[in-house]
């Protein structure tokens, strides 16, 4: 909700109640008020698709309005034929007319010169991982495993102090260049990728998984998703072939920490 | 053979749910068309078919079946169209008798002669209505026959034994709709509305087998695995016989009510005298009342048609709610949601003829609010089209916003929303020059209102509740919905009846005094009527997919594709266009009797000279 | 006239408006589907990749199934990671068992939280060939494991196609009568025909006025669905799997068997 968009509506709404606007300019407001405030008042902004068919609804819902009483019929056909037969107005009859065809010409040419999209698929953005993998030669179980220098948290810090800082470093060698200064998903490279580098600072991405299944991630990469998942370009790369086993969990760890968030734990296998 | 989606074979396509077609139009001009279409059509089977390539059935291996085909438009669209039609023209003629007995009762009862008069009226449209029916199936009959034996040949064996008692119905139907059309005024009244009640019966019963055959093909009950007939009974009575019976009785009353109310526009607009105007917009109005009361239940029966099509097959009814056909469902909530609309404008305008209605006008506003949210809430898909760009910013093709609203508890409660307010909208209508005048005058609307209030606070709770629980009990709610609606409307219904006896009648309602676009509201309420039961007709055949016969004859044919909702809307459209270029003709010819008897050319002169 | 014309107008337009719409919404074309080629040494990788065509394809099976977005609220199990799971769901039985059986038979065994609603993908509707379901079990598998399975691989569900055809009790060609299918078979081993004895079974001797036809041909095809009170189950269906029963009747002597008990009302 973007609550100015709402508030500015709203205003010009008791602006024109204390105009004592007619029914046609009431009816007026309300459609781009409405259509303001569908278009730029919702976050993230409504597909066009339904924003037309919203405001074809309202479109119909208003003229039924301005049609069911005789009386606001008799307003709104007398501000039309007097707006048509009235020599005050030709001059601005004149612009409507020019304008109309022009502004149908104007949409039709934007229609017209979209740049070509690809076909939006839908993919899953946490696949299921497989059971175990088998990272530099060595099996992991993704299920039942967990990460080996959790543990240190608790009992010595000083210990996983070290990790962390070690996971600093490989994160700002390796993972900045995509994820950004502030894992936001916005580094140098991202506005290259689609999909566009997880940001780590959301609350539904790491925090929402476990350790094991970012080891998974950060081990295979892109290449390493299942078939599921597809179509799936995503450029990460198996981490597996550049940092040791201990670097990804470092680094891992390092997320956890710098976000803020905390991992999942595991829940009870039923 | 094939069966496919879309268009159905063997009468069929008698289709399905929902409602009808309305408008009449004059074309005086355009009927040569129609009847050219019809010579056009049997002339190029004619042609396409020589004699002896259409030998009676030559015995087909059953693993080969085999097809015909129709020129240009292909075997498909073709018995698809006049399926359509024969539907449509059976619609209208089952439900014609049904409302038009209730009016003669009503003013049997009432010694209203009025009602009498309407009631005659509307069954006047019937004849006429009747022989297009009849040739129609005959048509898609021979369509069938010819364009796709194999799957004949199978039909007929499942259901030799029904064909004899369906001829014999009909020649009854024949005895009772043309002894109680030319009988009118001539028998005792209750002779009479016997006579109505008889072919209201007969007519019923032939729906009932030819919706066995059509339901058959969708949920095939009473055969073994190889398709061999073990029970005839299982066969007529599967899965969803009995809830399409039901929703077509329903939704023809719909159907034909508007047609009539269509009727009665046509004949307002063209009327010339105050007294023809009263009239006819009475006629229009009280057809509309028809179709607007048929057409509030409606959506329970689609409920129940929807339940036993997932108690036959969980896939089959996956394939008629989700994929490709969910996007089906949003087209139709559009077109319902325009029927909403429309039929509370019809109302609205309604009430500027009506002394005293004025001081409801200002709840116009809150009431049309309500019936856009609801539209909108229903109109609303689950899954949206949207650009890459689009996607990326809403995360998916779930809009975090709209998401909440494409699901079944907000749609189910916005359309028990639209219910209640088009009630409302007739309650206000009802009570437009009245006042009450029995002492608990006062408490009485307080009760009326606070029943209103709380059914729907409770209908929207339980819509927002239905998000916080598990899917069972999720589809579990709507019963609820519905019962809370329904009991609204008949406790508030009977307390108003009772807190308007006798009332004060504080101004008159000045029939023919309506403005001409309540009847052009009638006319669209009419093809949106007849556009929705071509487009449930669509799905209805279209979710049985490339089969015949689901599960069991497979369609082998070019068209065992499910065709696009475009394509779909396109022949739709087609069809509901030729059906309302025959019901002019129905029209047109029903005129007749009204016309002056023809004269030599110099005669008539002469009368105008005199009369001037 | 005028008013006819406009009406007439009126009346193409809203049609069209109404074919618009349609247009609006996406288009699709649903192409009946296409059986599968096989060759006979695929690797189970090869295998797992037509099953997952045949899974969204033919197979119709992510219409209600979906795969890796579990959730709550699911009318249908998720099948993500089906692979790693499909051998711990039933004690004693492997994976690839544990999969075929849930394609063959699906409602032999219900995953808990689930209604039973799977249709047999063997038969029509769906009508997968046993090539076609072991593709789809090697694409089950490849979901969180490593596919095994060939289209060597012989599951006990599988239909004896090819196997040589076990030796019938009739000479083909000529479909024996009712009662010479209730003799055949030895059904008057457990049920009486002619009085009210209670055998091993109820006595039939009053079947037709007690079942419908269609029930009739259930008792028979599918002996567990419904059991008469106090009578054993499963008896039934195992005595005739034993005699060759459902191997062997043909419809017709099916037919006439359950014609001839639905006569039999008990006068």
């Amino acid at each position: 909700m973007n609550l100015l968009v709402i508030l500015a509506i709203i205003a010009a709404w008791i602006g024109l109640r204390f105009l004592k606007a007619n029914s046609l300019a009431w009816a007026a407001g309300i459609w781009v008020g409405l259509y303001v405030g569908l278009s730029y008042g919702i976050n993230p902004p409504l597909p066009s698709s339904i924003l037309s068919m919203f405001m074809a609804i309202i479109t119909l819902a208003l003229v039924t309005y301005l049609t069911a009483g005789n009386d606001r019929m008799k307003e709104m056909a007398d501000t039309i034929v007097t707006f048509v037969v009235d020599k005050r107005y030709t001059g601005a009859l004149i612009g409507v007319l020019i304008a109309l065809p022009l502004l149908v010409s104007f949409k039709v040419y934007l229609n017209m010169t979209q740049a070509p999209e690809p076909p939006i698929s839908g993919r899953t953005i946490h696949p299921v991982p497989p059971n175990t993998i088998t990272v530099n030669g060595s099996p992991f179980n993704i299920v039942e495993g967990h990460n080996p220098y959790r543990e240190l948290e608790s009992s010595d810090p000083d210990a996983f102090a070290l990790h962390l800082e070690n996971g600093r470093r490989v994160y700002y060698q390796n993972c900045v260049f995509c994820h950004g200064d502030n894992m936001e998903g916005d580094g140098q490279f991202a506005h290259g990728l689609d999909p566009i580098p997880a940001n780590f600072q959301d609350a539904t991405t790491i925090a929402m998984l476990q350790e094991s299944y970012l080891y998974w991630r950060v081990a295979k990469g892109g290449p390493g998703l299942p078939s599921e998942s597809t179509p799936w370009l995503s450029a990460m790369p198996a981490w597996e072939n550049f940092l040791t086993e201990e670097e990804m969990w470092d680094v891992i760890m390092f997320l956890y920490d710098y976000t803020g968030q905390r991992p999942r734990v595991s829940e009870e296998v039923h | 053979m094939k069966t496919n989606s879309t268009y159905s074979p063997a009468r069929l396509l008698r289709l399905q749910r929902s409602l009808s077609p309305g408008g009449g139009l004059n074309l005086r001009r355009v009927i040569p068309f129609g009847a050219l279409f019809l010579i056009l059509c049997l002339v190029g089977a004619y042609f396409v078919f020589p004699a002896g390539a259409i030998p009676v059935q030559e015995a087909q291996d059953a693993a080969n079946p085999d097809y015909r085909e129709f020129p240009v438009i292909g075997s498909r669209t073709i018995v698809w169209v006049v399926a359509q039609l024969h539907l449509m023209f059976a619609a209208f003629v089952l439900a014609v008798p049904m409302f038009a007995l209730i009016i003669e009762i009503i003013g049997y009862v009432t010694k209203d002669e009025r009602y009498d008069h309407l009631a005659y009226e509307f069954v006047k449209l019937l004849s006429v209505s009747f022989s297009f029916t009849a040739a129609l199936g005959a048509m898609l009959t021979f369509l069938l026959l010819i364009l796709y034996p194999s799957l004949m040949q199978y039909m007929v064996k499942i259901f030799s034994w029904t064909f004899l008692p369906y001829v014999a119905l009909f020649f009854l139907e024949a005895i009772f709709l043309y002894s109680y059309y030319y009988g009118w005024g001539k028998f005792s009244p209750k002779v009479h509305i016997g006579l109505g009640v008889m072919l209201n019966i007969v007519g019923t019963a032939i729906m009932f087998i030819a919706d066995a055959w059509l339901t058959f093909m969708n949920t095939p009950n009473g055969i073994t695995e190889t398709g061999e007939l073990v029970s005839l009974w299982g066969a007529v009575n599967n899965f969803i016989w009995m809830p399409i019976n039901i929703h077509r009785i329903i939704a023809n009353v719909a159907f034909g009510g508007s047609i009539a109310a269509a009727y009665g526009a046509y004949k307002y607009l063209g009327a010339k005298t105050a007294e023809d105007k009263a009239h006819y917009d009475w006629m229009g109005y009280v057809g509309n009342f028809v179709a607007i009361s048929a057409f509030l239940p409606l959506p329970f029966a689609g409920y129940y048609l929807g339940k036993e099509i997932y108690a036959y097959s969980q896939s089959l009814g996956i394939t008629l709610m989700g994929g490709t056909f969910s996007w089906l469902f949003i087209v139709q909530a559009i077109l319902i949601g325009n029927l909403f609309l429309a039929a509370n404008y019809y109302l609205w305008v309604s009430m500027e003829r009506i002394d005293g209605a004025e001081r409801f006008r200002k709840y116009i506003k809150y009431l049309l609010g309500a019936i856009t949210i609801s539209f909108i809430v229903w109109a609303t898909p689950h899954s949206l089209v949207a650009s890459v760009e689009e996607a990326r910013a809403m995360g998916g093709s779930h809009h975090p916003i709209l998401g909440v609203l494409g699901v079944m508890s907000a749609k189910n409660t916005a359309v028990n929303v639209l219910i209640l307010t088009t009630y409302i909208s007739f309650l206000l209508y009802r009570r437009g020059n009245k006042e009450a005048t029995v002492p608990w005058a006062k408490m009485g609307m307080n009760i009326q209102l606070g029943i209103f209030v709380l059914v729907t606070l409770f209908v929207i709770f339980l819509g927002i509740y239905g998000y916080f629980v598990e899917a069972s009990v999720r589809i579990g709610l709507s019963v609820p919905q519905v019962l809370s609606v329904l009991f609204a409307m008949i406790s508030i219904t009977f307390i108003d009846v009772l807190l308007f006896k006798n009332a004060k009648k504080t101004g008159e309602i000045r029939w023919g005094e309506i403005g001409n676009r309540a009847q052009y509201a009638l006319f669209f309420i009419a093809i949106t009527f007849a556009w929705t039961m071509g487009l449930m007709g669509y799905v209805r055949a279209g979710m049985r997919q490339h089969w015949h016969v689901y599960g069991v004859i497979e369609d082998t044919s070019v068209d065992a594709f499910t065709p696009t909702i475009g394509y779909a809307a396109i022949v739709v459209s087609i069809t509901v266009f030729i059906f309302f270029v025959f019901i002019a003709t129905v029209f047109w010819l029903t005129g007749l009797t009204n016309k002056e008897p023809w004269k030599p050319k110099e005669e008539r002169n002469k009368s105008v000279e005199a009369a001037g | 006239m005028t008013n006819v014309l406009k009406i007439f107008v009126f009346v193409i337009c809203v049609l069209a408006f109404y074919a618009y719409v349609g247009q609006m919404v996406p288009q699709k074309i649903t192409y009946p589907p296409t059986s599968t080629d096989f060759v006979g040494d695929m690797t189970p990788l090869e295998l797992a990749a037509a099953g997952e065509e045949i899974m969204s394809g033919k197979g119709t099976c992510l219409t209600c199934h979906t795969i890796g977005s579990p959730g709550d609220g699911l009318r249908f199990p998720d099948l993500g990671g089906i692979g790693g799971r499909a051998g711990a769901q039933i004690a004693g039985m492997s994976a690839v068992d544990y999969l075929a059986e849930s394609l063959y038979d699906p409602n032999a065994f219900v995953v808990e939280g689930f209604l039973p609603g799977m249709p047999a993908v063997s038969n029509p509707p769906i009508n997968l060939s046993d090539n076609e379901i072991l593709a789809v079990i090697a694409h089950l598998q490849s979901l969180g494991s490593q596919p095994t399975v060939t289209l060597d691989t012989e599951l006990q569900w599988q239909s004896e196609e090819g196997s040589a055809p076990s030796a019938p009790t009739v000479a083909p060609g000529e479909p024996l009568d009712g009662p010479g299918v209730f003799t055949n078979y030895a059904c008057s081993t457990c049920h009486a025909i002619d009085d009210a004895t209670r055998l091993v079974g109820p006595s039939l001797y009053d079947a037709g006025s007690r079942l419908s036809k269609a029930e009739i041909y259930e008792a028979v095809m599918d002996p567990d669905a419904t059991i008469a009170e106090g009578y054993p189950g499963a008896a039934m269906a195992a005595m005739l799997n034993a005699s060759g029963f459902y191997q062997n009747v043909s419809t017709e002597e099916l037919k006439s068997l359950v014609d001839y008990l639905a006569s039999k009302t008990g006068q």
